[in-house]
């Protein structure tokens, strides 16, 4: 049987290069010396696809997607303090068509230039919505769909007006669009074609040319990003050198090279940092912070887009299909005893999103930890504590975005006893809970629970807010698993959607949100805020309210 | 002996093909979506559909082992889903860095092994017997990866001696044979080096008991031979078995990496597979698997080809 | 092929005994220090195990984040408490049900199955012989480790998935000692004189070969169920295998990994009754080996 063995054989190949080689790296290295490198050190188990759709959920766009690539629209990412909200990107202005308000026309950012010298035109966007939208287009490419065309659902196509302006166009009027394109990474159309013309004739079939061309973009990738890819080790490291070109002055890098390395396993991610071969790590496990503090590394942490809630089940047979057993439960969790539980690694959530959000609106439900209006709430609806509401709660064991599930989810079942309630879990492999979400809770995989605890991002409105309580959304096709259906909510859920005006698009938020705190379809319980431990010689180090962070504003001694 | 030779080599082949038609099965045992690494959950029935055909898993399963199969055999053994790269590529490259570890691990083990093996062996049942047998079976009786992240700790974390994790400062792809680089393979390969060496112990010990107490040791001795000749003759007869043992354990160290080099980041096969596994890439996870098992079956080989060469007495069934 | 193996770990051929052969193996058994302190060692912890429900000090499920990770001989915490606040203790205790379990079903599964099937291939010779070896072999192709986790990986995390993928790792293993043992004892003289008068495949095979076979098999076995304990450690390190918050000392032992910064002795505790249970069962498995030598 023929194999093809790889060209440096360990044995004897290693001995004959070595003298050659460690000349080489002896050279390599004193020139590295002079630079400013940071190496991080990542929870995720494989580098995330550079080709500009990262993999590895959101910190694959953390650390290959806003470094490497723009996107048309972005986060504003530079102060902890407030909500981070969207800022132009690599379109300087956008707005809807008044008449048609399908079309939406982007003025794109002049001057701007691919890493390879090509330059940023309306081209490059119509290529770069092509490549997941278009099954004709060459460099249609499926397996970037599932992280783009999902988090997009009504864009449809886009077209060329002038050099810098582009049409889009989508399926129904959607004033959520800007914040979908954060997810859509321009990567560079005539470095992408360099790649496929290179591929030998005997590629014949498209989708086969294709996949083998993005390969080949991977490993030597072309964004307009404030990191430019330098070295490629599939699976063990990505080397990205600071691009002084770059279109923004204030965000061009004072950091020469940024290594990104996986360290999946916890403890070797501790170990690494603790070691010194890393400078930062993801996710420090949280019985080592004690430690790692104690060396002298900072903890950074702030409140995430993310919600740690339980979401109820409205339908007829549920307890909480009753406004004021929902409303109880929520007056009866001691949140901030929970933080101290927690050590401190987690934000009281009285909503989606907190005061000083620009869609918190006015809710004149206050959730609050309040046993004595929670029992006169429960007792309006029939409860007592010789009849308890008894209730079945899935969850599981971990996850991402989970948190401490099982401590967590204890300490509130104590908490709710005194509002007489009587609780009972049932817990799930994490894969096997997160699949079922989309079901919904008439499905039988529900095991007929009342509530379900998934922990959810809640970055853009349709993630926040549309998704969970929208009568279009209901299961499968998205997550309205407890089956929430109220007139009211749908209207204001339209009239956010429709409404293009910033401003007052917020305000529709607003009110939206406030809709939801007062009908309460979930028990807020907690947001995560994503630590993270650096080294002290890293300086300017703003951690935003946000899954991302800007590597390129910090400096290192 | 040649018709012997011969006769196992026939053997061979069809456990290859049985082995290649049990990993092509062992990842469809598995409930659940080969896609799932490039679909998340929200993706509509359709495009899961569109999805399965481009790849060809709504064919048959007989015609996709048989496609897969036939593709292997030419050296080609499909591409990653998740990464898109030809998994040949992806596999050898970590077979070779997998090597590095296991032949490092392997000869520390044997050398420790064979040591520990022989002062037990020849003072049996004495306390120089019972001190190193406990030593050797200190490896086989704890998880051998989380002595390692013990190591970790003490010699990286809080000595900080010797890196945690990783390959080499720039990765695998820039290995050269100098200090900066090899530090790295220390704690990986002596952390591996547990259970070749118990085993090894083991049976040098038994081996050594068995020859020593045998009948005409004790005419050599009788015969004036002095101890440094009745050594030499333990060695010339524990060696062959004592070697072959060596030789298999290499091959379980190939395959059974997978838990030292997730604590330790090492770029081999076994974290290859640790990938593959938890992103359900399905060519990935085949590929692996197969040219792991198909390296054991040849190492095996090997190692029986080597034994009856040098050692005819051993008896055949 | 299959007999080469087997005296090439072993390094010594098995002799065919005669009846009587299991009260001297016994006697001598009795007689060796080392083991008879395992076995009390082992003994003991199957006690525990079986009992650990009326044993145990406190509820090993019950968290607190207010008391995770506090050191040995802490007032209500005597062996200290994990990562989510749960008693040490109580958790090691009941753990040792699992842990045990975990080692031990494997194994006796394997035993049956697997010596069945050598047994079987081994009496029966001819083509049933190496068909039945050719189709272990393909499962003895693969180094123990990956096929313990590829079929876990396959089937997916938990305890019985855990158990059948063990089990099928150690049946080739059994089953080529089992049939090579058993080739042996059929070619003795004692089987063919039986055979030579008359007597049936079955009373031969429950008269000369099973005495005779089931000892080296057993021993085997007892090796490997330190193997199986480790193994399975091994499997829920990966998330796969047994799954939290059972008590059970190889997930422990993982899940205290990050803990080791803060409080070594407290996370190590676990592992420390992987290696007393191993190391006990290793010593029982040497004795019982020295006690069936009969030097001829």
């Amino acid at each position: 049987m023929s194999m093809k063995l790889p060209k440096q054989t360990p044995a004897t190949a290693l001995s004959r290069f070595a003298l050659a080689l460690s000349l080489a790296i002896g050279c390599t290295t004193a020139a590295e010396a002079a630079e400013k490198v940071l190496r991080i050190g990542m929870t995720a188990g494989d580098i995330p696809r550079t080709l500009g759709q990262p993999d590895q959920g959101y910190e694959g766009n953390r650390f290959t997607g806003i470094t490497l690539y723009d996107s048309l629209t972005q986060w504003d990412l530079s102060s902890g303090d407030k909500a981070s909200v969207l800022i132009p990107g690599l379109a300087e202005s956008w707005s809807v068509d008044p008449a048609d308000q399908t079309k939406w026309i982007f003025k794109l950012r002049p001057d701007v230039t691919f890493h390879d010298g090509s330059p940023f035109n309306a081209d490059a966007v119509v290529w770069n919505v092509d490549k997941v939208l278009n099954k004709d287009a060459p460099q249609y490419d499926p397996s970037q769909i599932g992280v783009t065309a999902s988090r997009m659902p009504t864009l449809r196509s886009a077209r060329k007006v002038d050099e810098l302006t582009v049409e889009l166009t989508t399926s129904e009027p959607d004033s959520f669009l800007p914040y979908n394109l954060t997810n859509l990474f321009m990567a560079s159309p005539s470095h992408w074609q360099a790649k496929a013309d290179a591929l030998p004739a005997s590629v014949a079939d498209p989708a086969a040319r294709s996949q083998q061309a993005w390969a080949a973009f991977a490993a030597d990738s072309s964004g307009t990003g404030p990191f430019k890819q330098a070295r490629f080790v599939p699976r063990e490291r990505l080397e990205i050198v600071a691009n002084t070109d770059y279109w923004d002055a204030k965000r061009r890098p004072q950091i020469d090279r940024v290594v990104l390395l996986p360290l999946p396993e916890a403890s070797a991610r501790t170990a690494a940092l603790m070691s010194g071969q890393v400078d930062w790590i993801e996710a420090p496990a949280p019985d080592s912070i004690d430690a790692i503090k104690a060396r002298g590394y900072k903890l950074y942490s702030n409140l995430q887009p993310h919600l740690w809630p339980w979401q109820f089940s409205l339908l007829p047979e549920s307890p909480f299909h009753d406004k004021q057993v929902r409303q109880a439960a929520n007056l009866c969790v001691n949140r901030e005893e929970l933080k101290a539980l927690l050590s401190g690694q987690m934000e009281p959530a009285t909503g989606v999103v907190e005061p000083g959000d620009p869609w918190r609106g006015n809710p004149s439900f206050q959730v609050r930890y309040d046993v004595a209006a929670g029992q006169k709430l429960m007792q309006a609806a029939g409860y007592s504590a010789s009849k308890p509401a008894k209730v079945k709660v899935q969850t599981s064991a971990s996850g991402s975005g989970q948190m401490q599930p099982l401590p967590m989810n204890e300490y509130i079942q104590q908490n709710l006893r005194d509002c007489y309630f009587d609780v009972e879990f049932d817990v799930l492999e994490w894969n096997t809970l997160y699949s079922s979400w989309r079901l919904g809770a008439k499905d039988p995989a529900a095991h007929g629970a009342d509530a379900t605890n998934v922990s959810a991002a809640v970055m853009d409105p349709f993630f926040a807010m549309v998704r969970f309580v929208s009568s279009k959304a209901l299961p499968p096709v998205s997550n309205n698993w407890g089956y929430y259906i109220d007139d009211k909510t749908d209207a204001l859920v339209e009239k956010a959607r429709t409404t293009f005006d910033e401003q007052a698009r917020n305000e529709a938020l607003g009110e939206l949100h406030a809709n939801i705190v007062d009908e309460a379809p979930f028990l807020f319980v907690a947001h995560d805020v994503g630590p993270r431990a650096l080294s002290a010689k890293i300086g300017n180090v703003v951690q935003p309210r946000s899954w991302f962070i800007d590597i390129a504003t910090m400096t290192l001694d | 002996m040649i018709g012997y030779l011969l006769r196992r080599l026939g053997y061979a082949l069809p456990i290859m093909l049985g082995v290649s038609f049990l990993c092509f099965m062992l990842v469809y045992l598995a409930p659940g979506d080969p896609l799932v690494s490039i679909l998340p959950a929200d993706a509509s029935a359709e495009l899961q559909k569109q999805m399965m055909q481009l790849y060809g898993f709504d064919r048959p399963l007989i015609e996709q082992f048989v496609r897969w199969l036939w593709r292997a055999l030419q050296g080609d053994l499909g591409h990653s889903i998740a990464t898109s790269r030809p998994v040949v590529d992806e596999v050898f490259k970590a077979v070779g860095n997998t090597l590095m570890i296991a032949v490092l691990a392997t000869l520390i083990g044997f050398t420790l092994g064979a040591l520990f093996g022989f002062v037990a062996g020849y003072f049996r049942n004495s306390w120089g017997d019972r001190l190193a047998s406990f030593v050797s079976v200190i490896g086989v009786s704890l998880p051998n990866y989380w002595l390692g992240m013990v190591l970790v700790i003490v010699f990286s974390a809080q000595l900080m001696w010797l890196p945690a994790t990783g390959a080499g400062p720039g990765g695998s792809g820039s290995w050269t044979w100098d200090w900066e680089h090899v530090q790295y393979l220390i704690l990986p390969a002596l952390t591996m080096s547990f259970i070749p060496m118990g085993i090894v112990a083991r049976t040098v010990r038994a081996l050594v008991a068995d020859i020593l107490s045998q009948e005409f040791v004790v005419g050599l001795r009788a015969r004036g031979l002095g101890e440094w000749g009745v050594f030499k003759h333990v060695v010339k007869n524990c060696a062959p078995t004592a070697l072959a043992v060596m030789g298999l354990q290499l091959g379980y160290l190939l395959g059974g990496s997978i838990l030292i080099e997730t604590v330790f980041s090492w770029p081999g096969t076994g974290f290859l597979l640790n990938q593959a596994i938890f992103q359900r890439d399905l060519p990935l996870l085949q590929g692996t698997i197969l040219v792991l098992a198909l390296f054991f079956v040849a190492l095996n080989l090997l190692v029986d080809v080597l034994q009856t060469i040098f050692d005819p007495r051993i008896e055949r069934g | 092929m299959t007999a080469a193996t087997f005296t090439d770990t072993r390094g010594r051929t098995p002799v065919v005994r005669s009846r009587g052969h299991g009260a001297n193996v016994l006697r001598r058994l009795l007689r060796n220090p080392v083991a008879m302190i395992a076995a009390t060692i082992i003994l003991l912890l199957v006690l525990m195990a079986i009992f650990a429900p009326w044993l145990m000090p406190a509820d090993p499920y019950a968290t607190s984040m207010l008391k995770r990770l506090k050191p040995i001989g802490t007032e209500g915490l005597p062996l200290g408490s994990d990562e989510l606040g749960r008693d040490l203790l109580s958790r090691l205790m009941l753990g040792g049900r699992l842990s045990l379990f975990m080692g031990i079903a494997p194994v006796v599964m394997a035993f049956i199955i697997g010596g069945g099937i050598g047994i079987l291939a081994g009496y029966a010779g001819g083509w049933l012989n190496t068909a039945i070896m050719r189709c272990i072999d393909v499962l003895y192709a693969f180094p123990s480790v990956l096929l313990a986790i590829a079929l876990s990986g396959a089937l997916g995390a938990g305890i019985t998935n855990a158990l059948v993928s063990l089990t099928v790792v150690f049946i080739p293993q059994i089953a080529r000692i089992a049939e090579s043992v058993t080739t042996q004892v059929r070619r003795s003289d004692y089987v063919d004189a039986a055979r030579a008068s008359g007597a049936s495949s079955l009373l031969i095979i429950r008269k000369h070969v099973l005495g005779n076979v089931i000892g080296p098999i057993f021993v085997y076995a007892t090796s490997l169920i330190s193997v199986s304990m480790i193994l399975a450690s091994g499997l829920s390190f990966l998330g796969l295998g047994v799954k939290p918050p059972q008590p059970e000392w190889g997930l422990m032992l993982n899940t205290l990994r990050t803990a080791i910064y803060t409080q070594p002795w407290v996370a190590a505790l676990p592992g420390l009754m992987i290696f007393i249970t191993s190391v006990s069962f290793n010593m029982l498995a040497d004795g019982l080996r020295s006690a069936m030598e009969v030097k001829q």
